[in-house]
């Protein structure tokens, strides 16, 4: 192994802010780099000054090998690479699969793949839709994915196969000349399974020999494909490691500079009573119908993969999704004329999973967001008292801690982890009986992720009933007193005190899938 | 391919930040069209005698606009809540036919008259929201379907012309009446407004009002920043997208009624070919005060524009035909670019002042810019 590309003090300084501080980094040919830190760290800025979107400060260098040309010696020499120019990273052969994947939803992969890579057009000028259709099949059965319908618009695939169309965009010219993958954030959006699937896929590119950048804040991921790691923190390099030399807990601290405590609820005995949150034979879409209670100060995990009725869980609970029987009470009181009104009229309050098409309102104000759950309490019978509305505002954010410069900020403008925060303080001013959350920390990273931890705990100390959908494992151990495995739109599992551990919960969420693949067989025979 | 374009907004964002402080200390990017209408008045002030001149233009375009600016209104309260209300036009010229039809054919009071019109707007905005509401069709569509409807419907009442009704007096004085009257001293000019004008600042006050202090109009712009995320707030966002098209059909009422006081005679030229400016008035208005659809804001656009084509007017008589259209395409052209720039500005600025550069977020960002 050589090394493909170095990168030599980088440093990008945005106003009254140093992104990236004198970073080295160097990646060897064939490796699975792992480019990890939290959110702020400088690796979205590093992969943007990689691909040119941002212009690097100062000093910063980079050269790289080009070794990987078909048909070219390899040189021993390194050329010179430009950073901040997109069209250099291009010819170096660095290809970029961004988190958004850059797919049009309504245009098939047929479509996606010739758009970014240029139609093949027949003599007169008009398009080969022959030969694209053959080099998109190519590309997606050379990833593991021959089963992509190319003639459907990829908004209509899976995620992780829109994710495969976009990777077989970036390698369509492998043969001639790339020599690095830049994998920026790929799972994000992803369902648990569907990781997996673009493991696979990710696990050929290795098999080749792609030398992959892999950015991503799942350390599980890193641990399961990457071979190096470095780690960025407040825009400096902390280490380059090799990756069996690093542990979980290790790495954490190196992202955050100091030791993570694990904690995990203590083993509570609850009274049976009808207070809290009761659902009877709720169903709906993939849920099948369920019965489940959960007591005031009890915190309930709902573990299952996609497809199980777990994502189902809080939309139906909420009256987001009308259900279509089964019924939902709140401290004993059944909720009549389903809505996410009545649910929380009822003492209801809730976060669902998809934070930004669900939760913000980006362009408005930390103020607004945090009030918009009952903006009522602060008419003074003439008026909205907006000065009383700030106050409010600001004594949340000290107590929740969110990181903005004021309440008038626009709450799109913060962190994830933030946003999250503000829906908290969103749900936490009603002072719910029954606090429901879907994913609670998606996308957020890992010191966000205890503050909300905590924030759930204090909930369920303040005697609020709460129920936890995730997908997030650790998460739901960490998290709950008692959890519940879905499996085929039921309960099939219940796990408390010791049993609950991350890997019963995952064997019992993957007994469900052999057995739906089971049931699948018999189905198609 | 995106490169030289973002490379340009980052740059446009350090200059914004650079020359920020004088910019935004003298409120170029909140007050612009405040700046654009001192010039103008110095400018034709200058330049065309009765222009300053109470009976020359001062009157005439703080009256006359009065009926825009009613316009403008309906226009801005449904989209509050992302919906857009084409029809109002079409129905602001169906009450305005009403009332010279009943006032003309009947032995009806002129007021009763007056009513009837009024629920017939309501009426329409009532299936206009039922359309967006409960059909699900966009409201884009729906209302320009409707004002095609309306414009049917006129057509079959009236077949082309205009109708004098013959407003009684009575009626008309209710509107017209001056609600001060004086004359200038030296000049000997009279000096008066109608109650009319009065009326228009009494309801654009009450729209201000609702949109900016009360739980309602927070609620339709939580609806129209993100309607699932109202909805889940417990927020009705059916009854307030419902609600804003009656809203906006009453308002087009009240500018067919005002036109009614001021006027009296029904022509086909009234109505349809005032949405325009109407239009024009509340999306340059977004651009002014606080960088969103505000009545404020509309009410300086509305103005502005007004003012600037009455100067222009004055020095180019002939050809201010075709120079109307144009300066008010322009305008709407011009402000809705320089509003969609600041906000790529203010993206930008958010990005680099976060204090936290954070990952993957900023995709988000930019993606609704």
């Amino acid at each position: 192994m050589g090394t493909l590309l170095k990168i030599h003090e980088l440093t990008k300084i945005f106003p009254g802010q140093v992104a990236l501080d004198d970073v080295d980094l160097e990646i060897q040919t064939g490796s699975t780099h792992a480019l990890v830190g939290q959110n702020g760290s400088g690796k979205s800025t590093l992969i943007k000054v990689l691909c040119g979107f941002h212009q690097p400060t100062g000093k910063s260098s980079a050269s790289y090998y080009p070794q990987s040309i078909k048909d070219t010696p390899s040189l021993d020499e390194a050329i010179e690479l430009h950073l901040g120019d997109g069209k250099a990273a291009a010819n170096a052969g660095i290809r970029f699969v961004h988190q958004d994947l850059g797919l049009v939803d309504s245009f098939s992969a047929i479509e996606n793949i010739s758009m970014g890579v240029g139609y093949t057009k027949r003599f007169a000028g008009s398009i080969d839709w022959k030969a694209d259709r053959k080099r998109a099949e190519e590309g997606l059965a050379s990833l593991g994915f021959p089963d992509i319908d190319v003639n459907v618009p990829v908004g209509l695939l899976a995620p992780s196969q829109k994710t495969a169309v976009a990777i077989a965009r970036a390698l369509h010219d492998w043969d001639k000349g790339a020599s690095l993958l830049v994998l920026d954030e790929p799972t994000a959006s992803l369902p648990g399974a569907d990781v997996e699937r673009l493991f696979t896929a990710v696990r050929r590119l290795q098999d080749k020999g792609v030398a992959i950048l892999y950015v991503s804040h799942h350390l599980d991921e890193v641990f399961e494909i990457a071979d190096t790691a470095t780690v960025l923190r407040d825009g400096k390099r902390i280490a380059t490691l090799p990756i069996n030399e690093l542990d979980h807990d290790k790495m954490i601290e190196l992202m955050i500079g100091q030791t993570l405590v694990k904690r995990q609820q203590v083993a509570k005995d609850f009274d049976r009573s009808t207070n809290g949150l009761q659902i009877q034979g709720l169903a709906g879409g993939t849920l099948a119908g369920i019965d489940l209670h959960v007591e005031p100060g009890e915190i309930v995990g709902v573990a299952g993969i996609m497809g199980s009725g777990r994502e189902m869980m809080v939309p139906l609970i909420t009256g987001q999704t009308p259900s279509d029987q089964g019924s939902v009470a709140v401290d004993g009181t059944q909720i009549q004329n389903y809505s996410p009104k009545s649910a929380l009229n009822a003492g209801m309050a809730f976060l669902s999973a998809d934070r930004y098409s669900q939760g913000v309102i980006a362009i408005q104000s930390v103020r607004n967001n945090l009030t918009l759950s009952d903006v009522r309490r602060h008419w003074n019978s003439f008026k909205l008292d907006h000065k009383a509305e700030k106050v409010e505002a600001d004594e949340w954010i000290e107590k929740l801690d969110v990181k903005t410069p004021t309440s008038e900020t626009p709450i799109g403008s913060l962190s994830g982890g933030n946003q999250q925060k503000v829906l908290f303080g969103r749900s936490l001013r009603l002072e719910p009986s029954v606090l429901v959350l879907d994913e609670p920390t998606r996308g957020i990273d890992v010191g966000a992720k205890e503050e909300i931890h905590q924030l759930v705990d204090q909930a369920s100390r303040d005697n609020a009933a709460v129920l936890v959908a995730s997908t997030d494992t650790d998460e739901l151990v960490r998290l709950s007193h008692r959890v519940v495995v879905m499996v085929n739109g039921q309960i099939s599992e219940e796990l408390t005190g010791d049993h609950m551990t991350v890997e019963n919960i995952e064997k019992a969420q993957l007994q469900s899938q052999e057995q739906k693949m089971k049931a699948g067989a018999h189905g198609n025979a | 391919m995106e490169t030289p374009e973002t490379e340009k907004s980052e740059e446009t964002s350090n200059l914004g930040n650079a020359t920020g402080s004088i910019w935004s200390q003298l409120g170029f990017d909140r007050f612009s069209a405040l700046y654009v209408l001192v010039a103008f008045f110095i400018f034709f002030g200058l330049t065309e005698d009765s222009f300053l001149m109470w009976n020359g233009s001062l009157e005439f375009v703080l009256t006359d606009k009065v009926i825009v600016l009613m316009l403008a209104l309906a226009f801005l309260v449904p989209l509050t809540t992302e919906a857009f209300d084409l029809s109002i036009g079409a129905i602001a010229a169906l009450a305005l036919l009403i009332v010279n039809k009943i006032a003309l054919e009947t032995d009806l009071p002129q007021g009763i008259g007056a009513l009837i019109a009024m629920g017939a707007c309501l009426a329409i905005g009532w299936i206009n929201g039922f359309i967006v509401v409960k059909l699900r069709v966009n409201s884009f569509i729906a209302t320009l379907g409707m004002s095609q409807v309306v414009a049917a419907i006129i057509r079959n009442i009236h077949d082309g012309g205009q109708i004098n009704g013959e407003l009684t007096k009575t009626y008309r004085s209710f509107g017209k009446g001056d609600i001060f009257s004086f004359n200038w001293p030296g000049t000997g000019s009279e000096i008066a407004l109608p109650w009319y004008f009065l009326y228009g600042l009494i309801i654009t006050v009450i729209v201000y009002y609702i949109l900016e202090h009360t739980p309602t109009g927070r609620h339709m712009f939580a609806t129209g920043g993100n309607p699932e995320a109202a909805r889940l707030s417990g927020i009705n966002t059916d009854r307030l997208t419902w609600g804003s098209l009656v809203g906006s059909a009453a308002l087009a009422g009240v500018a067919g009624l005002i036109y009614s006081f001021k006027v009296g005679i029904y022509t086909t030229s009234f109505g349809a070919p005032l949405l325009f400016p109407a239009v024009a008035a509340v999306f340059f208005g977004a651009s002014q005060l606080r960088g969103r659809p505000n009545v404020w804001g509309t009410v300086i656009a509305v103005y502005t524009l007004a003012f600037g084509i009455k100067g222009i007017g004055l020095r180019y008589p002939r050809e201010i035909s075709w120079i109307q259209p144009m300066f008010e395409g322009l305008t709407l052209l011009i402000a809705v670019a320089i509003a969609s720039r600041q906000l790529v500005i203010k993206v930008q600025k958010r990005k680099v002042s976060k204090g936290n550069l954070d990952d993957g977020e900023d995709a988000e960002i930019e993606s609704t810019s």
